[in-house]
């Protein structure tokens, strides 16, 4: 008894001591809760009062009511509005005018008249021009004399690619400057261009490419590389110990050797002081897919009105190099690989060459003329750049067929086929009805490219039929007729034969690469030895290059590509040799994609589909003309652009062993 | 807690030998202590949560209170702000410092009143917006309260309407903050030149219907030559062209600036903005305009004719989607301009214009903030927020894919590729895959990830000998997400992931499928083909590995992809579907579908005919198992999956990849890969 009340007792004891132990911090907290306690943290008080305060402006007198203030003042800077004036721009479209050398052209000069002549923009009237370019990249490096039409610089573009040349006194005016990085001072936003520095020996087309052969860093690669006086690249791995706080990396102590020979990095990183000498620096970590880490530059980045340089370099603090240095490193792997990727597509696009310096310049100035029709930042910044996004096709990037993952759209679900009927004249009534069969037809237009009137009645066809008269020239199936209401087309001519079901397969095929030609016949391009150029043949081999337009799916925006973006030289090209506009197409698609056509199975083999429209190198050894034609395209691209596939898209039971009940496309199948 | 349970539990058990009174005493004694301890764990929570709450941390002061300070005539006034500062000049980095975060440390001087030398006071202590201001800075994460610490400075001297300033002694005012220095890293905030921004609520509903007038002109105070202007555009085009002015027939209670007038026809303000699709914001008193904010909210377009006006947040915000800027010469054209914008672009323009004002405009906290992050953008460009996540509104963001390999190119096939085998304890069938993928031409590394912690590999004698390196990597624990960690002796770009029993790929196969890859670096290139189906009886996924005509995943068993995706499997998996496929031991080859076919908005590529992969005598289909129990929770796996990631990623397509001359009639001793095509 006793015992046991006894335990109770110290239980009960045990308890409130549990009890006091557990009680007195709580309430020792709550002791002292209204005063403000050392260590916690304070934001803004909430005043008591906050109610009451005012508001910073009286109600019922807008402060629009000051006195109006006189119009805008003039003169002093210039900008877009005032200093250039877009009227004749309109009217008679974008047209520049390039004045000719005073003296003997010097070797930029020569290069920017090669750029510019086959261009669209090309007059040879200053009066008819709307932007006159003149290039003070003199031999001497003296300024010349003033152009006749020179207007105090109104609607004029100096252009100096070379800071070297005409040092600093020509007086702009109200003349737009496109310089190589341009000190930030004298440097007028949206009105002046800001160019990258080129070296003296860049090429006038193509360009060296990229120098990215694969998305992400080699495992092995250096962290960082460091610009040094001489011209060279130091590499330097995670060890940040060899750069000190002024940026300036001593020779001693890095933890690999310097590389004096290597013109271009190979980092993932490029540190490249703020200097306007060392912008030139900027294009080579570029061209390396090097992301450039630019230590606050005290020039204007190239272009830097229209491209995102967010997107493709770091500009960092000169006063903190080893704290950027620190953050590269944690930089986390998704980030890196896309700016490495984006340096590469801004090389490619628009720095790899003088011609695509001054077409970049001059685009961004037809931008600013359109106004509100310009390109979205969009079309700038991501494949295939803005040379290759036309803005008269359209302003909405879902139009295009290259940005639908990044706007969350697709292609839409209907095809226009376009029939070219050629040199035979008979209206191809079997093909009609084999592609008015699928679902997926909207449309068929009949291109009529013979001297024969076209036959006044048509077969019955579920969707409309339109009957073209053409120019009975090979590109004129290129044209960006007004009458193609769908994003797809399907190029025919009139001896292919299809059925309904490759139509189907094809097109479902093309919804998966919108960007891409996808076709049945394919040739293939090679390099000659020993010719010593470029060939192409039809032969089957393990790879192809092209696709024949003679039956292929592509998009609509290839056509207006083809006719308003293609030099008039070219175009006349591919009219001499039959054949050639298709290689041409193939080009211009290759040169938009860098990557190659798709080809799809066709059940009949192209010898028993008709006679073939005679396209050069049918047969072992290619025709002289065809091999002129490819030729010729190259060195008008100033590359080739074309790329080899090695792979055919089938239906995915294509020729296997089941039941061909359980297939879809069975027809492909037939022999 | 615990304690209080034990002793009710044990309490019942003693009282039936006690006495009555003892009994009564103990139970009072027990209840007591329960009582206790019940108020004590209360009391243990409770004061947590009050904590939490800022009103306990803050202080809670009158605005009258705050201390006098008083500045004498002679004081000194800072100098002139140096319009050639730039962010690497004037701005002292150092404050700032590395910060794993990457966030600015922004410090708020404590609230003075400022009295000049006869006692009168410079300004208003502070204003209701200037308050919001400060409180929304101190809500964030850029706010310190250790000026030692900070960064950013903002003085409590509010600023924001210039109207009611004294310049001369505000600037006094400044010049006396404890770390004023020429202003060096200290923020002022000036920016709403006009605007009682608290009319009423009833904008807050956008209309869809269609707008009225085609552009309007809202302001009062213009420069009669601007009226003129407008006048002349308001002849021309007749009712689409409503051209505003101040009021002068209103009687006198009537809020004025609420109504605009156009001859005696009487509009509410703001809300006749909704009528129309553009709305002009002319230079008024200064470039600036409050009523560009009116505009935004309304969903009205807003025309910019005001050359120089540097739009708001125009280092970030892409004013060209927005709005339209018409320089000043060309007004008389400003018609005519608008004109030519397809309805299409006006559309995505309105959409544009609304979702920066919610934003960025629609609250002095959302201008505070969208401020600081620009500032801390400068400061940490490694860490800063890109065009699209700044411009793109949210249905944008959500439907668009942004490809992390977008660049097009094709690597060289000089890379080779790395075969990564994962084993638990199939030695025999392991060597036969190691020697079958051993004679794969560009394989250049070949991993097996030894996934049995019980047994160890077998010694280094008995593995074959093989051309290229092979590695054994031992795991910790066997998961099934070891196949998809980014080992560092991966060096290739791509690699071939392979079931340790998948011996009928034959090396042409294998080496065509390389050959894809490089074609679509992007994707999921594999042999064995599966699909997704709608049930719509059951109204859920359903997993299907039938011969179908349509392929929408490739098993890992056998695949070539990019080893990015390792990175992003092993880190950046979302929810918990890594630790949910660990803890099943099943469906990691679906994850990885959805994850690729999810950052990269693409389809996979099924390689070659093949369908059997184990054994030529197995039946044609062959995965882990057939039974019906297998399907049940891979199309569980596909249901979850979609569910974690909110969308069913998965793209379906009818199309393989098969050599250019597969099965065509041609010699196949002239074909590249002639070993392909047997199931």
């Amino acid at each position: 008894m006793q015992s046991w009340r006894r335990k109770s007792l110290w239980l009960a004891l045990l308890a409130s001591w549990l009890l006091g132990l557990l009680g007195i911090f709580p309430l020792l907290r709550l002791a002292v809760p209204t005063g403000p306690r050392a260590g916690a943290p304070r934001g803004w008080p909430r005043w008591l009062d906050a109610e009451l305060l005012q508001s910073s402006f009286q109600p019922g007198e807008p402060p629009e009511d000051a006195p109006p203030p006189p119009p805008a003042p003039r003169g002093g800077s210039c900008d877009w509005g005032a200093c250039f004036d877009t009227s004749k721009c309109r009217s008679g479209g974008f047209k520049v005018f390039v004045y000719p050398a005073a003296g003997p052209p010097s070797e930029t000069q020569h290069k920017i008249l090669a750029s510019l002549e086959g261009s669209r923009y090309h007059t040879v009237s200053p009066t008819e021009a709307c932007l006159h370019l003149l290039s003070l990249d003199a031999p001497a490096g003296a300024c010349g004399p003033l152009p006749p039409e020179w207007n105090r610089g109104k609607n004029h573009l100096v252009l100096r690619l070379h800071p070297a040349s005409c040092s600093g006194t020509f007086p702009r005016g109200q003349a737009m400057v496109a310089e190589a990085s341009p000190a930030g001072d004298a440097f007028r936003p949206g009105f002046d261009v800001a160019l990258p520095p080129l070296p003296e020996a860049h090429p006038v087309r193509g360009g060296a490419p990229g120098r990215l052969r694969q998305h992400s860093p080699h495992p092995g690669e250096a962290l960082l590389a460091l610009a040094e006086e001489g011209g060279g690249w130091r590499m330097a791995g995670a060890d940040s110990s060899a750069c000190p706080r002024s940026g300036h990396c001593e020779r001693d102590g890095g933890p690999e050797p310097t590389h004096p020979g290597a013109a271009l990095p190979n980092a993932t990183f490029c540190l490249i002081p703020g200097r306007r000498p060392d912008a030139l620096r900027f294009l080579q970590a570029l061209q390396a897919g090097c992301i450039p880490v630019l230590l606050s530059p005290r020039w204007e980045l190239p272009f830097a009105e229209v491209i995102d340089w967010t997107k493709a370099a770091i500009v960092a603090d000169e006063r903190l190099p080893l704290q950027a240095v620190a953050a590269l490193q944690e930089m986390p792997p998704t980030r890196v690989l896309a700016l490495r990727q984006q340096t590469q597509f801004l090389w490619d696009t628009y720095f790899s060459s003088v011609d695509k310096v001054i077409r970049t310049t001059l685009e961004i100035i037809q931008d600013r003329i359109l106004g509100v029709s310009a390109r979205p930042l969009l079309m700038w910044n991501s494949p295939p750049g803005a040379l290759l996004a036309l803005p008269t096709f359209s302003t909405s990037p879902s139009h295009f067929p290259f940005y639908h993952l990044q706007r969350g759209s697709r292609p839409a679900g209907r095809f226009s086929a376009l029939i070219r009927v050629g040199a035979t004249g008979q209206p191809p009534l079997k093909l009609i009805r084999a592609v008015a069969g699928s679902h997926h037809c909207a449309q068929i237009l009949v291109l009529w490219s013979n001297d024969k009137p076209p036959p006044s009645s048509w077969p019955e066809t579920a969707v409309p039929l339109t009957v073209m008269e053409g120019h009975r020239k090979a590109s004129d199936r290129f044209l960006p007729f007004r009458a193609i209401s769908t994003d797809a087309i399907l190029s025919l001519d009139a001896h292919s034969s299809l059925s309904t079901s490759e139509v189907d397969f094809a097109f479902g095929v093309w919804q998966s690469f919108p960007e891409r030609m996808v076709g049945f016949q394919t040739w293939s391009h090679f390099w000659d030895e020993a010719q010593g150029g470029w060939g192409y043949t039809a032969e089957r081999v393990n790879d192809f290059s092209m696709v024949l337009t003679s039956a292929a799916f592509y998009h609509r925006y290839y056509h207006t590509l083809f006719t308003h973006s293609l030099p008039a030289a070219l175009r006349s090209r591919a009219e001499a040799a039959p054949g050639c506009a298709d290689v041409l197409m193939n080009f211009l698609v290759a040169a938009a994609t860098k990557l190659p056509p798709i080809k799809v199975p066709c059940g009949r083999r192209p010898a028993e589909a008709g006679p073939p429209q005679a396209p050069g190198g049918l047969g072992p050894a290619p025709q002289p003309a065809a091999r002129d034609c490819i030729d010729q395209l190259a060195a008008g691209f100033g590359h080739m652009p074309l790329v080899s596939s090695r792979l055919r898209l089938d239906p995915v039971l294509f020729k296997d062993p089941v039941s061909v009940l359980r297939k879809k496309y069975r027809s492909l199948e037939k022999p | 807690m615990c304690a209080s349970v034990k002793y009710s539990i044990r309490g019942p058990a003693l009282i039936p030998r006690m006495k009555i009174k003892h009994r009564i005493y103990y139970i009072t004694l027990f209840s007591v202590v329960l009582l206790g301890l019940i108020a004590t764990g209360v009391f243990q929570f409770w004061p947590h949560s009050i904590e939490s709450s800022n009103d306990w941390s803050v202080e809670k002061r009158s605005v009258r209170d705050v201390p006098v300070v008083r500045l004498p005539a002679d004081s000194p006034i800072p100098e002139r702000g140096d319009l050639s500062c730039r962010m690497h000049t004037c701005f002292d980095v150092y404050r700032c410092g590395f910060n794993p975060k990457n966030k600015i440390k922004v410090f708020i001087y404590s609230l003075k009143k400022y009295v000049d030398d006869s006692g009168v006071p410079v300004s208003n202590t502070i204003s209701r917006e200037y308050n919001e201001l400060l409180t929304a800075i101190s809500d964030s994460d850029y706010y310190t309260d250790d000026i030692n610490r900070a960064c950013l400075f903002v003085p409590s001297i509010d600023v924001l309407n210039q109207n009611t300033l004294r310049i001369k002694e505000t600037a006094q005012a400044l010049a006396q903050l404890s770390r004023w220095d020429r202003g060096t890293n200290h923020l002022l905030f000036n920016m709403l030149p006009g605007g009682p921004p608290d009319y009423n609520t009833a904008l807050d509903v956008p209309r869809d219907s269609p707008r009225r007038y085609f552009l309007l002109s809202s302001q009062m105070a213009l420069h009669p030559e601007y009226r003129e202007e407008l006048g002349a555009l308001q002849a021309k085009h007749g009712e689409s062209v409503l051209v505003l002015d101040k009021c002068t027939n209103l009687s006198e209670d009537v809020l004025s600036f609420r109504k605009r007038c156009h001859k005696h026809q009487v509009f509410d303000y703001p809300q006749v903005l909704q009528e129309a699709t553009f709305c002009v914001v002319l230079r008024g008193a200064r470039l600036g305009q409050a009523v560009l904010s009116d505009v935004l909210r309304a969903g009205c377009i807003p025309v910019v004719i005001a050359d120089s006006y540097i739009l708001p947040f125009s280092e970030v915000l892409d004013w060209k989607r927005a709005s339209v800027v018409v320089p000043e010469e060309k007004m008389a054209d400003v018609y005519n301009i608008l004109q030519s914008i397809p309805q299409k672009q006006i559309e995505e323009m309105q959409r544009q214009a609304r979702w920066f004002w919610e934003a960025y405009f629609q609250s002095i906290k959302a201008i505070a903030l969208a401020t600081l992050q620009i500032i801390n953008d400068r400061i940490y460009p490694y860490a800063a927020i890109s065009y699209e996540e700044w411009n793109d509104p949210p249905t944008v963001k959500w439907g668009s894919v942004s490809n992390p390999l977008f660049l097009p190119l094709i690597p060289p096939q000089s890379q080779g590729f790395t075969a990564i085998v994962l084993t638990y304890d199939r030695v025999e069938s392991l060597f036969r895959v190691i020697t079958e993928v051993s004679k794969v031409p560009s394989l250049s590394k070949l991993l097996v990830v030894w996934n049995n912690q019980n047994k160890s590999p077998p010694e280094e004698s008995l593995w074959p000998k093989i051309r290229v390196p092979l590695k054994v990597v031992r795991t910790a624990e066997n998961k099934l997400s070891n196949r998809f960690f980014p080992y560092d002796e991966i060096e290739t770009e791509a690699v071939l992931a392979i079931d340790d029993d998948i011996i009928m790929l034959t090396s042409d196969e294998l080496q065509f499928g390389y050959e894809v890859w490089r074609e679509f670096p992007d994707r999921l290139v594999g042999y064995p083909g599966r699909l997704h189906l709608w049930d719509h009886e059951m109204s859920k996924w359903k997993y299907e590995s039938e011969w179908t005509n349509e392929v929408s995943m490739v098993l890992t068993g056998a695949a070539f992809y990019h080893k990015y995706f390792n990175y992003l499997y092993t880190y950046k998996m979302p929810g918990d579907i890594k630790n949910w496929v660990d803890a099943h031991m099943n469906c990691e080859d679906i994850a990885m579908n959805f994850l690729v076919a999810n950052v990269t908005g693409k389809a996979v590529i099924k390689v070659t005919p093949r369908k059997k992969f184990k054994c030529p005598e197995c039946t044609a289909i062959d995965g882990l198992s057939l039974d019906q129990t297998h399907m049940v929770e891979r199309s569980e796996c596909i249901n979850k999956f979609a569910s974690v990631f909110g969308t069913m990623p998965l793209k379906v397509v009818e199309h393989r990849a098969d050599p250019v001359l597969y099965k065509d009639d041609f010699p196949e001793k002239l074909k590249s890969f002639p070993n392909i095509g047997s199931l």
